[in-house]
C-alpha cells in the first residue's frame, strides 16, 4: 500500500489539497463572483447606455425656424442609422460625427408667447425666427448639447444652399459646395484597429495579470505560512521532498489562477456576444495566446518567490513584512507597463526584462509593433528565469521550511541546509 | 525489523545538540525516550524522520541507511503538533494518507476506522479548530496510525492527556508493539515510561547515558539496596552498625533501606536483621527511572 510514489502523484495530490481548499474559501469565492459581476456589468452597460438616443422636443416659430429644425430633425435621424458616418456639409469642419437624436418640433402660430412654454417645460427649447440669418434659439437654462449641434450644423447647410442659389451656381456645383469629396487616407505603418481601442485591451488584461498575481500569490504565501505555523509541515516534510512540496503549490495556484482568468474573461466575452458586440469578441480572442502564455509563464516564475516570501515569516503576522518585496515585484512593473503604453526603446528593452515582459510583451504584439520573433524569445527569457526562480526558491524554501522560531532573512535561509 | 541511530552528531552553528548517538529500537519493543529540556529528544527524533539531516553518523533500518521511501512508511506524531487547524478532520486524514501513498478510497475507510476507534466519528466532518485539545491529540495519533506504519516515532504522546486518555494512547502503542512495530516514545512521564516500557534510553545534554532493557539499566545502576523491615524493641536503623559495609539510606520506625559496599555480604545484613527482632520483609530495591534519571541528570 505504501509503495513507491511518483513525483507527479504526490504533486498531484499536494496540488489537490490547495485547489479544494481554495474552492471552499469564501473570500475567493466572493471576489470571484465580484470580478464577474464587475466584467458583466462593464461590457453591458455601455452597450445599454448607447442605445439611448434622447428624444428633444423643440418649438418653433416661424418659417425659417420650421427649415432649420426639419434639417436638424433629419440630420439627427440620419445621425442614428449611419453611426459614424459623417454628414457632407459638417465634414468640411473637420471630423467629429453629429449626435443622434430624435427631435418633435411643436409649431407654434405667430404671435403666442414661446417663452412661457419653454419656462412651462413643455419643450426643451424654441426656435424663433422668419429669415434664415436671424433666429434665436430660447431655452431655460441651457440648449441640450446634442440639439445645439444639430441645429449649427442644419443652418450652416441651408445658408451656404441658399448663398449658392443666389450666385446661380449649377446644381452640380452646389452639390460639391455642401457635399465636398474627401481625400481617401493610406497609412504606411497602420496598427491593427478594432472595436476596441488595443490600449484599452492591453490595460484590461494587465490589469487581471496584476489582480491574479497578487492575490493569488498572497495566497500561496499563507498557504506556505499556515503549514508552518501548525507545524503540518514536519509531517509533510518527513514524507515527501520539500521540492515537491513547492511544486504541487505552485501548481494547485495557478491552475486556480488561469482557471479564475479564464472564467473572467469567458464571462466579459459572453456578455459581449450577448450585447452584439462579435467584433469584439473576436479582437479579444485574436489578442488572447500572447496573453495568457506569459501569464502562466509570468505567474509561474513569481508563485515560487511568493512560496519563499511565506517561508521565510512564522507567522501569519510576519507576512506584510516578508511579501513587501513581492509586492514590490508585481506593482512596479504593472506601472511601468502603464507608463510606457507608447512604442519605443523604453518599451522595447522592458518587453525582454522578466518582470516587465509578461505585460509588455503581449501588450506590444496587441499594438502591433513587435515582430514574429520577439515574443518568442521574450518567452524564453520569462522561461529561463522562471527556472532559476524555481531552483533559487526551492532551496530557499527548504532552508527556511523548519525554522518555525522567528522571521528568517533570506540570506540565512539560503545558508541553513537541513 | 531494527532502527539504530550510529554516533549521530547534530550541531546547531557550534552547539553539540546531540554528541555522537547510538541506541536501537527493536521490533514488538516499547523504546522510551527520556531526558531533561533540551537534552537533544525531538533533534534525534527529527532525524530519524529525516525531517533534519545529522552533521554527522547514520540512522539505519536493518543495517541499510534510511531513504525518504523507507520513511514514508513509518508513522511520526510531532513534538510540535500539527495539522490544519480549518480543514475538516476527515479530509485532513484522507489528505495525509495520501501524502504518505495511499489511495484516496483506502485512505478514506481507515481514516473512518480510526476516528470510530477513537470515538471521534461523530466529528469527522467538524473543522480541527473546533475540536478540544485532547481530541485534536487524538487526531494526531490517527495521523500518525493512518498509514499501517512499521514502525512509530512518537514525541512526547502523552503530553496534555487527561488520565483515561493517558491508559488509552498507553493501550494503542502496546498493541501497536505487540503485533510486531517498533515503538519509539519520548517523554516527561517517568513513571510512565517505567509502566510502559520495555527498553530505555537516558539522554542527557546530547548524550545517552544509559541505555538498553528497562530492568537491567535499573539493576545496573542500582548498586546494592535492601529493603528490612523487622518489629522488634529498638528502632530498625540500630541493627546496620552491625553489619560491615553497610549504610543507611532511609529509615522509619520498624524499616530500613540499607546500601551494601561491594565486598559487603547481604547475608550478614541478614543475620543481624534475624537477630534484631521479628523479621517482615526483607527484599533487594531497585531504583526507579525517576530515581536513576535524576541522579543522572543531576
Amino acid at each position: 500500500m505504501n509503495g513507491a510514489m511518483s513525483a507527479w502523484g504526490a504533486i498531484r495530490v499536494i496540488a489537490g489539497r490547495e485547489v479544494s481548499v481554495k474552492l471552499r474559501d469564501r473570500a475567493f469565492i466572493g471576489s470571484t463572483v465580484f470580478m464577474l459581476v464587475l466584467v458583466t456589468a462593464a461590457t453591458l452597460i455601455p452597450v445599454l447606455i448607447q442605445q439611448r438616443v434622447p428624444s428633444i422636443r423643440v418649438a418653433v416659430q416661424g418659417a425659417a425656424a420650421a427649415d432649420v429644425v426639419d434639417l436638424a430633425t433629419q440630420l439627427g435621424h440620419d445621425a442614428q442609422d449611419s453611426g459614424t458616418a459623417l454628414p457632407p456639409a459638417l465634414a468640411v469642419f473637420g471630423e467629429g460625427g453629429l449626435p443622434a437624436a430624435d427631435l418633435t418640433s411643436v409649431e407654434v402660430e405667430p404671435g403666442r408667447d414661446v417663452q412661457q412654454l419653454v419656462r412651462d417645460g413643455d419643450v426643451a427649447a424654441a426656435v424663433v425666427g422668419e429669415v434664415p440669418t436671424g433666429l434665436t434659439v430660447i431655452a431655460a437654462q441651457s440648449v441640450p448639447s446634442e440639439l445645439d449641434v444639430l441645429l449649427r450644423a442644419a443652418s450652416s447647410e441651408l445658408q451656404i444652399q441658399q448663398a449658392a442659389a443666389d450666385a446661380g451656381l449649377s446644381a452640380d456645383q452646389v452639390t460639391a459646395l455642401t457635399s465636398p469629396v474627401m481625400p481617401s487616407t493610406q497609412l504606411l505603418e497602420a496598427r491593427p484597429t478594432g472595436a476596441v481601442p488595443p490600449e484599452l485591451l492591453v490595460l484590461v488584461f494587465a490589469f487581471l495579470f496584476y489582480l491574479s498575481v497578487l492575490t493569488f500569490g498572497m495566497s500561496i504565501a499563507q498557504s506556505v505560512v499556515e503549514e508552518k505555523q501548525s507545524r503540518v509541515i514536519e509531517l509533510l516534510v518527513a514524507a515527501l521532498p520539500v521540492r515537491w512540496l513547492l511544486a504541487g503549490k505552485v501548481l494547485g495556484n495557478t491552475v486556480m489562477a488561469l482557471g479564475q482568468i479564464v472564467v473572467i474573461l469567458g464571462a466579459g466575452l459572453a456578455g459581449a456576444t450577448v450585447a452584439g458586440q462579435g467584433e469584439v469578441v473576436r479582437q479579444v480572442l485574436g489578442a488572447s495566446g500572447w496573453f495568457v502564455a506569459f501569464f502562466l509563464l509570468g505567474f509561474v516564475m513569481l508563485a515560487c518567490l511568493w512560496a519563499v516570501a511565506g517561508s521565510l515569516a512564522s507567522r501569519i503576522e510576519d507576512l506584510q513584512a516578508t511579501t513587501v518585496v513581492m509586492q514590490v515585484l508585481v506593482i512596479v512593473p504593472f506601472f511601468a507597463a502603464l507608463f510606457t503604453m507608447d512604442s519605443g526603446p523604453v518599451q522595447r528593452v522592458l518587453s525582454y526584462v522578466p518582470f516587465t515582459a509578461p505585460l509588455l510583451m503581449p501588450a506590444r504584439v496587441v499594438l502591433g509593433n513587435a515582430a514574429p520573433w520577439e515574443p518568442v524569445v521574450s518567452a524564453l527569457v520569462v522561461l529561463a528565469t522562471g527556472v532559476a526562480f524555481v531552483l533559487i526558491g526551492a532551496r530557499l524554501y527548504e532552508g527556511s521550511l523548519l525554522h518555525t522560531s522567528s522571521r528568517l532573512k533570506a540570506l540565512q535561509a539560503w545558508r541553513a541546509s537541513r | 525489523m531494527v532502527l539504530a541511530l550510529e554516533r549521530v552528531t547534530r550541531l546547531y552553528d557550534e552547539r553539540r545538540a546531540l554528541d555522537e548517538v547510538s541506541f536501537t529500537v527493536r521490533p514488538g519493543r516499547m523504546t522510551g525516550f527520556v531526558g531533561a529540556n533540551g537534552a537533544g529528544k525531538t533533534t534525534a527524533m527529527r532525524i530519524v524522520m529525516g525531517v533534519l539531516a545529522p552533521t554527522s553518523g547514520e540512522v539505519l533500518l536493518d543495517g541499510r541507511p534510511l531513504t525518504r521511501e523507507l520513511r514514508r512508511t513509518f508513522g511520526y506524531m510531532p513534538e510540535e503538533r500539527g495539522l490544519y487547524p480549518r480543514m475538516r478532520v476527515l479530509d485532513q486524514l484522507v489528505h495525509l494518507g495520501r501524502v504518505h501513498g495511499m489511495s484516496r478510497a483506502a485512505a478514506t475507510r481507515r481514516a473512518t476506522a480510526l476516528l470510530d476507534q477513537l470515538g471521534l466519528d461523530d466529528r469527522s466532518h467538524d473543522l480541527l479548530q473546533t475540536l478540544s485539545l485532547g481530541n485534536q491529540q487524538r487526531v494526531q495519533v490517527a495521523a500518525a496510525l493512518l498509514h499501517e506504519p512499521v514502525l512509530l516515532v512518537l514525541d512526547e504522546p502523552f503530553s496534555g492527556l487527561d488520565p483515561l486518555a493517558i491508559d488509552a494512547m498507553g493501550e494503542l502503542l502496546r498493541s501497536r508493539a505487540a503485533a510486531g512495530v517498533p515503538v519509539l516514545f519520548s517523554s516527561h512521564q517517568l513513571e510512565l515510561v517505567e509502566q510502559l516500557c520495555d527498553d530505555v534510553v537516558i539522554i542527557d545534554d546530547g548524550r545517552v547515558v544509559t541505555a538498553g532493557p528497562a530492568d537491567e539499566v535499573r539493576s545496573r545502576r542500582g548498586g546494592r539496596r535492601y529493603r528490612v523491615r523487622v518489629q522488634g524493641p529498638r528502632p530498625a536503623a540500630e541493627l546496620v552498625p552491625g553489619v560491615a559495609g553497610a549504610t543507611v539510606v532511609e529509615a522509619t520506625d520498624d524499616t530500613v533501606v540499607v546500601e551494601l559496599a561491594d565486598p559487603a555480604d547481604d547475608q550478614a545484613l541478614l543475620a543481624a536483621a534475624q537477630a534484631h527482632g521479628v523479621l517482615r520483609e526483607f527484599a533487594v530495591v531497585r531504583p526507579t527511572l525517576a530515581e536513576i534519571f535524576r541522579e543522572v541528570v543531576r
